[in-house]
C-alpha cells in the first residue's frame, strides 16, 4: 500500500488565523502496511450493506421535502448601500453555508467529521461497508472489536441504521493486544429515524507505537437521540473527527469525549454539530488530562442554522495539564444565523481549579498526588463504564503499561 | 444618572446620523496616480522628505505586500480593487498650528465632529487626520510642560531628537510581513500621531485624535506610535468617520503601542467609519514588567472591518485587559476580537466583549489567546456574548486558545442569542413601547463598553446605537 | 499552652486586605462535641476553612495548633494526614474522577488506611449501605449531579472512612430534608461510637443538634468570638436569637 498524506483533515468549517496552526489536521499514513479489513463485529441485530443508509437518508429526505419543502430559504437581508459595492462582503465559509441551506439537500449538507477525502480512505481500505440495522421499534446491541494489526492498516467501515423508535447500542474497542506497529481506524454513519435512540462507545487503548483514525458521521430525525461517548486512552496519534446533523425536530446528539495524554502522543479532535431542527438541543462535553509531552488539539463547532428555532447548543472543554511540555489547543466554534436560540460554549485548560484542589488537599493529597489522581480516575473511569469485559481488559492491559500495577491496586 | 450628564445626553440625542454623512469638495486636492508601484511609493517619501531608512522600509514593505496573499479566512475583500484604488490623497493644507488657521471647510467638518469643543471642555490634546495628512494639532499647554510629546508622525521624524527612537520602533511590533495590509501600510503610511511620554509622567486627562477619510475611493494609511516610558499612564481616544460613498474605500492604519515597566496606557477608539469602508486596521501594544495595556473598541461603522487589536505581556505581571463591542448592521460584516500572548510570568489577561447583529449584518468575533512556555502562574479569561436581533442576521464566534505552559488558568465562556421577550414584555408592562424597551435592553448589553468611556464617547456610543435601533421592529 | 486538641490563640483571617476573623480564640477538648454558633456572615465558616488552611484566606495574626503542634503555616494536605478533617457545605464537583478512584486516593495517602482492594471496597459499600447511600454513586464522577444531600452522603462517607481526631462539620444541615438530615445525624453518631472523634459542628440552626451530647457552645458575631457555655446556650438561642450578642460583639 502507498503512503498517504492528507494535508487538510478535520478541517473546523470556519477556519481562523494560519498562525495557530489550529485549522486542520495533517495526517501522514506510512508506506507498505498491508491493507487489512479485521473488524470483528457481534450482534443480535440484522446486518446489511451501504445501501440501508442512503435509502434511510432518501427517505428522510422525502420527508422532510413534504415537512419544510415550500419554506423559503432566507438569506441574509441586504440594503441598498451594500448592494452598490456588490452585495454583502460574506466570507469562504459564510457563502459556502447559504448554498448548502440553497440546496435544501439533507445528503449534500451531511458530511463526517474527518472530511470526505479521509471517510472515502478508509471506506476504501475497509473493502465494505457493513450496516447494523435495527428495525421499527426493536432493541439490539452490537459489539466492535478492531485490534492492531502489525504492518496494517486495519479500517472499519460501518453504518447504523436505527429505524423509528429503535434502539441500538455499540461499543467499539480498539486495542493492540500484540505488539506491533500500524494504523487503525473506523468510519461510522449513523441514521437515527424518528424517536430512535442510538449510543456508541467507542474506547481507544492502542500501544503508542500505532495511529487510530475515528472518523462519524451522524444524522439524527425528529426525536431522535444520539449519544456518542469517545474514550481515547492510548495511541501515539489519534484523530478523532465527528460531524452531526440535527435535522429532526426536537433532535438530540452529546458527544462524551474522556482523553488521557501521555508519553509524547498526539490527540487531535474536530467535532461538527449542525442544528437544522427546531428545537434540536446537542452538548459537546470534553474532558481530559494532558501529562508528558502530548499535545491536543480540539476544534469544537456548533453551527445554529436558520430555521433551527429553538434550538440549543452547549460545548465544554475542561483540560488539565499535568506536566511541563504539554501542548492544549482549544478552539469552541459558534456559528450562528438564526436569533431564537441559545448557543455557549465554555472551556477551562491549566491546573486543578482552586476550590477543587483545595478539597483534594483537605482530604490529605498534596498537589502532586492530586494532579496523578487524574491520570488515574481516567483510566479507572473508563474500566467502570466498560460496556464490555473485553473493553475492561483492553483498559487494564494499557492502564498496567501506563501506572504500576494498576491492574492490581486499582482495579 | 447624574443631572448633568442627563442634560449631556438629550442635547447629543439631537444629532442626526446624517452629520457624518457630509462630503466636502475634494477637487483641489492632489490625487496620486492609481495602483501601487515603487515610483508612488518613492514619490510619497520624497514629498515627505523623510529620511532614507524610511524609503527604504516602504520599498521592503512593497516588496512583501506583492508577495502575500489575500486572506481567505475572513470576511470578502473582493470589493477592493487595489490595482485602481486611489492610495493617497493629500489635503490641500499643511499642518496648522491654531484652530483659526485651518481652511473654513475642514475646520467646518470637525466643527461638526465636535472636535475642538471636545478640546476646550477637557482634552488635553487633539490631532486631528483628514484624509492622510494631520491638518489641526494642539495640546494643551501644561501636557506639553510635563515633557509629553504629541505630534504628527511625520513632524517627529524631521526632529532629530526623536527620528532616532521612531526608527527604532516603527513597523518593529507590526512587521510587514505580518499580513498583506500590514505590508501596504508599511508602504503607503501617511499621516498618523507621535506620542511619548517620558519616565513617571502621569497624565490624567485623554489625548485625542480623529481621523476623517473624506475622499473618494480613497485609502487612508495613517500610523500611531505611542511610548509610554516606566512608570508613566496616558489615556488614547482615537475616533474615525467618513463620508458615504457608492464605491469602497481603504482604512489599513497601523497603531504600535509600547508601555514601558509598571506604564499604564488605555487605548480607546469608537469607528464609525461610513459603510462603504474596508477597514483593515492593525494594532498591537507590547508590555513590559508590570505594564498595563487598556483596550476600549467599539466599532459601529465599515462595510468590511477586520480589526484585533493585539496585546504582547512580554514583562512579567504585565497586564491587558480588552473590552469591545461590535454592532453589524446591514450591509456590514465586521470581523473583530483581540489577540493576547502571555508570554511572562504572572501576566494577566482578560478579554470581555459583546456583540449586535441586526438587519442582515454578519458579526464574527476573533481571538486568539496564547500562553507560551514562559507564561508561569499567569492567567487569562474571554468571555463573550453575541445579541442576534433577527433571524437574517448572522453572528459567528470563533475564539482560539493555545496553551504551552502547564502552570496557568486559561478560561472561555460565550453565549449566543436573542433579547427574551419576557425582559421586553417586563418593560412594555411599565409602560415603554417596543422599541424603547429593546433599546434599552441593547444599550444595557453594551454598558461594560460604554461604562469604561469618557462621557461624551459614551453618549456618542448610545446615540449610535440608538439610531442603528430606530425603526428595528418591522 | 491548653492541652486542648485543637486550640486556636488570637487568630486574624481576611481576604485581599480585608478582616473576616479579629483575633478569634478557641478551645476544643479532646473527644468532645462543641457547636459554634453565630447569626448569618458572623464568620463561621471562614473560621472553618481557616483553620483547614484554605489559601483563598491570608491569616494576618495568632496561632493554630492541634496535638500540641502548631499547624498554622502547614498546607491542607498536611493538616488532613494529622488528622483534621473538614466537611464542606458546598462540596465541589470533580468531573472525570469516579467517587470511588477519589476515596482510594484519599486512603492510600494514609498508611494506616493501606488495605487490600477487595477489603477497600468492602468497606466502602458497607459505609455506604449505613449512610443509605446507593452503591452506584461509588462509579459516578465525583458530585456530578449529586443532590445536596447525596453530596453530605459522600462528605460523611468520607469522614467515617478516614477517621480523623478532628471533625469540623460546615453547616452539615443545611439544605437537607428530614431523611439526609437523618442521614448526618447517624454519621455524626457512627463517627462519635466508632472513633471516639472530636466534633466542631458549625451550624446556625439547632435542629442538627437534637441527638448530641454537646459539651460546648462558642458564639461568633462579625467576626468575633463573643461569648461560650454550656449545653443550654441552645435552647436560650433557639429561643432568643443572635441579637443578645451584638452588644457583646460591638463592645470588642
Amino acid at each position: 500500500m502507498e503512503a498517504r498524506i492528507f494535508e487538510h483533515a478535520s478541517a473546523m468549517p470556519a477556519p481562523t488565523w494560519y498562525f495557530l496552526h489550529m485549522n486542520d489536521a495533517t495526517i501522514e499514513i506510512p508506506a507498505q502496511l498491508s491493507c487489512e479489513a479485521q473488524a470483528v463485529i457481534e450482534t443480535d441485530a440484522p446486518l446489511g450493506d451501504a445501501t440501508e443508509f442512503v435509502e434511510a437518508m432518501q427517505a428522510a429526505q422525502a420527508a422532510w421535502d413534504k415537512a419544510y419543502g415550500d419554506r423559503p430559504v432566507l438569506t441574509n437581508a441586504v440594503d441598498e448601500q451594500a448592494e452598490e459595492l456588490g452585495g454583502l462582503a460574506l466570507s469562504a465559509y459564510q457563502k459556502k453555508a447559504d448554498a448548502m441551506e440553497q440546496s435544501k439537500s439533507l445528503a449534500a449538507a451531511f458530511t463526517q467529521g474527518m472530511g470526505e477525502e479521509v471517510s472515502d480512505w478508509i471506506r476504501e481500505m475497509a473493502v465494505k461497508t457493513q450496516s447494523v440495522i435495527a428495525p421499527a421499534g426493536s432493541t439490539h446491541t452490537a459489539h466492535v472489536q478492531i485490534s492492531g494489526v502489525n504492518m496494517g492498516a486495519n479500517m472499519t467501515a460501518i453504518d447504523l441504521v436505527a429505524h423509528e423508535g429503535a434502539t441500538l447500542d455499540v461499543a467499539i474497542i480498539v486495542d493492540s493486544p500484540t505488539a506491533g506497529t500500524g494504523v487503525t481506524g473506523s468510519s461510522l454513519r449513523i441514521f437515527a429515524a424518528e424517536g430512535a435512540h442510538v449510543t456508541v462507545r467507542r474506547v481507544q487503548t492502542l500501544d503508542d507505537t500505532w495511529t487510530d483514525l475515528d472518523d462519524m458521521g451522524l444524522f439524527a430525525a425528529d426525536n431522535a437521540t444520539i449519544e456518542v461517548h469517545q474514550t481515547v486512552l492510548g495511541a501515539g496519534k489519534t484523530y478523532t473527527g465527528l460531524a452531526g446533523d440535527l435535522c429532526g425536530y426536537n433532535s438530540t446528539i452529546n458527544v462524551y469525549t474522556h482523553y488521557l495524554g501521555h508519553g509524547e502522543q498526539e490527540l487531535d479532535f474536530n467535532y461538527v454539530l449542525r442544528h437544522h431542527g427546531a428545537k434540536s438541543t446537542c452538548n459537546l462535553y470534553a474532558n481530559g488530562v494532558l501529562a508528558g509531552s502530548s499535545k491536543k488539539t480540539l476544534r469544537g463547532t456548533i453551527d445554529l442554522i436558520r430555521g433551527g428555532k429553538g434550538a440549543v447548543g452547549h460545548e465544554v472543554d475542561n483540560v488539565l495539564l499535568v506536566d511541563e511540555g504539554v501542548s492544549n489547543k482549544t478552539v469552541p466554534n459558534i456559528l450562528c444565523n438564526e436569533d431564537d436560540v441559545m448557543g455557549n460554549h465554555g472551556a477551562t485548560i491549566g491546573h486543578i481549579k482552586a476550590d477543587q484542589l483545595f478539597y483534594l488537599e483537605s482530604r490529605g493529597l498534596s498537589p502532586e498526588q492530586a494532579e496523578q489522581m487524574f491520570v488515574t480516575a481516567t483510566l479507572e473511569d473508563a474500566w467502570l463504564n466498560a460496556a464490555n469485559d473485553v473493553t475492561k481488559q483492553a483498559v487494564a492491559r494499557l492502564g498496567n503499561t501506563l501506572v504500576e500495577n494498576f491492574e492490581e491496586v486499582y482495579l | 444618572m447624574t443631572e448633568s450628564s442627563e442634560k449631556k445626553r438629550t442635547q447629543v440625542d439631537d444629532i442626526d446620523r446624517s452629520m457624518y454623512d457630509f462630503i466636502k469638495d475634494e477637487s483641489n486636492q492632489e490625487h496620486l496616480e492609481a495602483g501601487l508601484t515603487p515610483e508612488i511609493v518613492r514619490e510619497i517619501s520624497e514629498k515627505k522628505n523623510e529620511p532614507d531608512w524610511m524609503l527604504e522600509k516602504r520599498l521592503k514593505a512593497l516588496e512583501i505586500y506583492h508577495e502575500l496573499p489575500i486572506p481567505d479566512w475572513g470576511p470578502s475583500i473582493a470589493g477592493l480593487d487595489m490595482d485602481h484604488i486611489v492610495t493617497y490623497v493629500k489635503p490641500e493644507t499643511d499642518q496648522q498650528a491654531s484652530w483659526d488657521d485651518v481652511p473654513e471647510d475642514i475646520k467646518d467638518t470637525f466643527d461638526r465632529l465636535g472636535i475642538p469643543e471636545a478640546e476646550r471642555s477637557y482634552l488635553a490634546g487633539v490631532g486631528a487626520q483628514y484624509d492622510s495628512e494631520l491638518v489641526y494639532h494642539s495640546m494643551q499647554e501644561s501636557a506639553s510642560k510635563m515633557g509629553i510629546v504629541y505630534s504628527g508622525i511625520e513632524e517627529a521624524l524631521e526632529d532629530p531628537k526623536w527620528e532616532g527612537i521612531i526608527h527604532d520602533h516603527f513597523m518593529k511590533l507590526i512587521p510587514p510581513t505580518d499580513h498583506k495590509f500590514a505590508a501596504l501600510h508599511g508602504a503607503v503610511w501617511s499621516g498618523g500621531s507621535f506620542v511619548y511620554v517620558p519616565k513617571g509622567v502621569q497624565l490624567d486627562y485623554p489625548l485625542q485624535s480623529y481621523f476623517r477619510l473624506n475622499a473618494r475611493g480613497a485609502g487612508q494609511f495613517e500610523h500611531t506610535l505611542i511610548i509610554v516610558e516606566d512608570d508613566a499612564s496616558l489615556h488614547f481616544i482615537e475616533g474615525c468617520s467618513a463620508p458615504k460613498y457608492n464605491v469602497a474605500n481603504l482604512h489599513a492604519g497601523a497603531v504600535e503601542l509600547f508601555v514601558g515597566e509598571r506604564a499604564h496606557l488605555r487605548y480607546s477608539t469608537i469607528e464609525n467609519w461610513s459603510k462603504n469602508m474596508y477597514n483593515l486596521n492593525t494594532k498591537r501594544a507590547i508590555c513590559k514588567e508590570g505594564g498595563d495595556i487598556e483596550w476600549i473598541s467599539g466599532s459601529f461603522g465599515s462595510h468590511v472591518g477586520y480589526l484585533y487589536p493585539m496585546s504582547i505581556l512580554n514583562g512579567r505581571d504585565a497586564k491587558s485587559s480588552f473590552t469591545g463591542i461590535t454592532f453589524a448592521g446591514a450591509g456590514q460584516n465586521l470581523d473583530t476580537g483581540c489577540k493576547v500572548v502571555l508570554n511572562a510570568p504572572r501576566t494577566k489577561a482578560s478579554v470581555e466583549t459583546k456583540s449586535i447583529s441586526k438587519d442582515g449584518g454578519v458579526s464574527t468575533f476573533r481571538s486568539s489567546v496564547v500562553a507560551t512556555k514562559n507564561a508561569e502562574d499567569s492567567a487569562a479569561t474571554v468571555s463573550c456574548q453575541s445579541l442576534m436581533l433577527d433571524d437574517r442576521s448572522r453572528s459567528d464566534t470563533i475564539p482560539a486558545m493555545d496553551v504551552k505552559c502547564k502552570n496557568v488558568d486559561i478560561g472561555h465562556e460565550a453565549t449566543i442569542g436573542r433579547i427574551g421577550d419576557d425582559k421586553v414584555f417586563y418593560l412594555m408592562s411599565r409602560g415603554l413601547s417596543e422599541e424603547e424597551a429593546r433599546t434599552m435592553i441593547v444599550n444595557g448589553f453594551a454598558e461594560p463598553v460604554s461604562k469604561e468611556l469618557p462621557l461624551e464617547y459614551a453618549v456618542e456610543m448610545n446615540n449610535l446605537i440608538k439610531l442603528e435601533m430606530e425603526g428595528a421592529i418591522g | 499552652m491548653s492541652d486542648a486538641l485543637l486550640s486556636v490563640r488570637n487568630l486574624s483571617a481576611g481576604v485581599d486586605g480585608k478582616e473576616i476573623l479579629h483575633s478569634v480564640d478557641l478551645d476544643v477538648e479532646e473527644g468532645g462535641v462543641h457547636v459554634l454558633m453565630g447569626p448569618n456572615g458572623a464568620g463561621k465558616s471562614t473560621l472553618g476553612h481557616v483553620i483547614m488552611g484554605e489559601p483563598t484566606y491570608d491569616v494576618t495574626g495568632g496561632t493554630i495548633t492541634f496535638g500540641g503542634e502548631d499547624v498554622t503555616e502547614l498546607s491542607p494536605d498536611k493538616r488532613s494526614l494529622a488528622g483534621m478533617f473538614l466537611s464542606f457545605q458546598a462540596p465541589v464537583e470533580i468531573p472525570g474522577v469516579p467517587l470511588s478512584s477519589f476515596l482510594r486516593a484519599i486512603a492510600s495517602a494514609r498508611p494506616e488506611l493501606d488495605m487490600k482492594r477487595k477489603e477497600f471496597r468492602k468497606r466502602v459499600r458497607e459505609l455506604a449501605d449505613e449512610l443509605d447511600m446507593d452503591r452506584a454513586y461509588l462509579d459516578r464522577e465525583l458530585g456530578v449531579g449529586f443532590s445536596g444531600g447525596e453530596k453530605k452522603k459522600v462528605e460523611m462517607l468520607q469522614l467515617l472512612l478516614l477517621k480523623p481526631r478532628l471533625a469540623i462539620l460546615d453547616e452539615a444541615d443545611s439544605g437537607l430534608d428530614v431523611d439526609a438530615l437523618s442521614v448526618v445525624s447517624r454519621g455524626m453518631e457512627l463517627y462519635r461510637r466508632e472513633c471516639n472523634g472530636t466534633l466542631l459542628v458549625i451550624t446556625h440552626n439547632t435542629r442538627i443538634l437534637e441527638h448530641l451530647d454537646v459539651d460546648k457552645v462558642h458564639v461568633m458575631v462579625r467576626g468575633s468570638m463573643v461569648t461560650e457555655g454550656d449545653a443550654s446556650m441552645i435552647a436560650d438561642i433557639d429561643t432568643n436569637g443572635f441579637e443578645q450578642f451584638e452588644s457583646l460583639a460591638q463592645a470588642r
